[in-house]
Parts: structure tokens; C-alpha cells; sequence
């Protein structure tokens, strides 16, 4: 079994300490011989992840050219989005496949969701010492 | 001072001056969870709950290019 990578809660907002510590993921996105490195929030609220408009040019991707019309939910729900497919790498695992709703908002945070983030790696939250693990999944 | 050091101090006290301590700390405690949302502040929420045709939809997405793998 791999070992879990282990990382810190990140303070989002330094000027009130420990108000809102949030489960940051440092990764690297690979798409078509772009890569890019970002920090994912890990949202187990969210049904599919989701990936802001910026970061998916940046990785290559032409809106024209997506062929995957998606409905999104909450404040996502007014602008259209598309379905898109992403290599992933977390830590030193090897890195996946992972599908993402490329959404036309800008300022949606990069979301790393049920679908199917959370289908590829086990993720323990300790919110009370401020540390998660991540690892891939393993079999049953 | 530490909590050790103050325990044998509060058990000390009376009986009314300890439900008045029990009173002082629910009242401290929740001054602390009251100061973690700020009244009229704005809390954007972007998760996309319950987009379940979506989640459908992007593992077919996967599902297709699983299937053209060679």
C-alpha cells in the first residue's frame, strides 16, 4: 500500500489566525504538453470537481473545441461549463486521470470533487490538528 | 497560569460560584464560535452540490476515453 502524503490546513485568512483553515492540495495539471502547478480545494461537498476558466486555457484547452456541455449547481449554475480531462499528479503518486467541469467562471476556486477526485484517493481530514493524508485509492 | 494549577482553586469555590464560572465559560465559548462568521459578511459558496447529471456525464467522459485507450 502507498503511504499516505500528508499536508497542512492553509490558513485563508491570515488577519483572523485559525478562523478559516482550508484543505489546500498542491498539484500538477498535464495536459497536452502543458503543465501547470495549483492548489485544489478538497470539497467533499461538491459533486464534480471543478476547473476555473483561466487554468484550463492556460493547460491548452479551446472552449469552441468541447464537445461536453455540463449543468452545474450553485453559483456555478449561470455559466455553462464542459467536461474535460485532466493528468493529475498529487505528492509523489503516480499521476491519474482526472475529470473536471471547465467552467467559463473566473473567480471559482479550482475544486477537487466527489467526481472523481474522490474516486481515485483516500483522503483522512484532522481539521483538529490541521493535517490531512492523502493516498490512492486502494482495492477492496 | 495552567489549568492544572487553577483546578485545585476552583474546586474550592462555593457552589454558586462555580455554576457562575460554568455560566462565565459557555458564554466565552460562545463569543469564540460567534466570531467565526461575521454578521452581513459574504460567504460564496461554489461547490457544485448535488450536480449529479454532471458527475454522470463526466464519468461517461472518462468511461469513453478508458475505452479508446489502446
Amino acid at each position: 500500500m502507498n503511504e499516505a502524503a500528508l499536508f497542512p490546513f492553509v490558513d485563508a485568512n491570515p488577519a483572523r489566525p485559525g478562523t478559516s483553515l482550508m484543505p489546500l492540495l498542491p498539484i500538477i495539471l498535464s495536459q497536452g504538453g502543458q503543465e501547470r502547478e495549483a492548489v485544489g480545494l478538497l470539497d467533499t461537498g461538491a459533486a464534480v470537481s471543478v476547473l476555473p476558466y483561466s487554468l484550463g486555457e492556460q493547460l491548452g484547452f479551446v472552449w469552441q473545441e468541447q464537445q461536453t456541455p455540463l449543468v452545474l449547481s450553485g453559483n456555478l449554475a449561470s455559466l455553462p461549463a464542459r467536461g474535460v480531462l485532466v493528468s493529475v499528479a498529487v505528492a509523489h503518486f503516480a499521476p491519474v486521470r482526472l475529470v473536471f467541469a471547465w467552467t467559463q467562471a473566473d473567480d471559482a476556486r479550482l475544486l477537487l470533487g466527489q467526481t472523481n477526485f474522490f474516486l481515485e484517493f483516500d483522503v483522512c481530514f484532522f481539521r483538529a490538528r490541521s493535517e490531512f493524508e492523502v493516498r490512492p485509492k486502494t482495492a477492496k | 497560569m495552567s489549568l492544572t494549577e487553577m483546578l485545585p482553586e476552583v474546586q474550592s469555590l462555593s457552589r454558586i460560584d462555580k455554576i457562575r464560572l460554568i455560566q462565565f465559560l459557555a458564554q466565552e465559548l460562545e463569543r469564540d464560535v460567534g466570531s467565526l462568521i461575521e454578521p452581513g459578511g459574504s460567504y460564496p459558496v461554489w461547490s457544485p452540490y448535488d450536480a449529479h447529471d454532471a458527475a454522470a456525464t463526466l464519468l461517461q467522459l472518462l468511461d469513453r476515453e478508458k475505452a479508446s485507450a489502446p
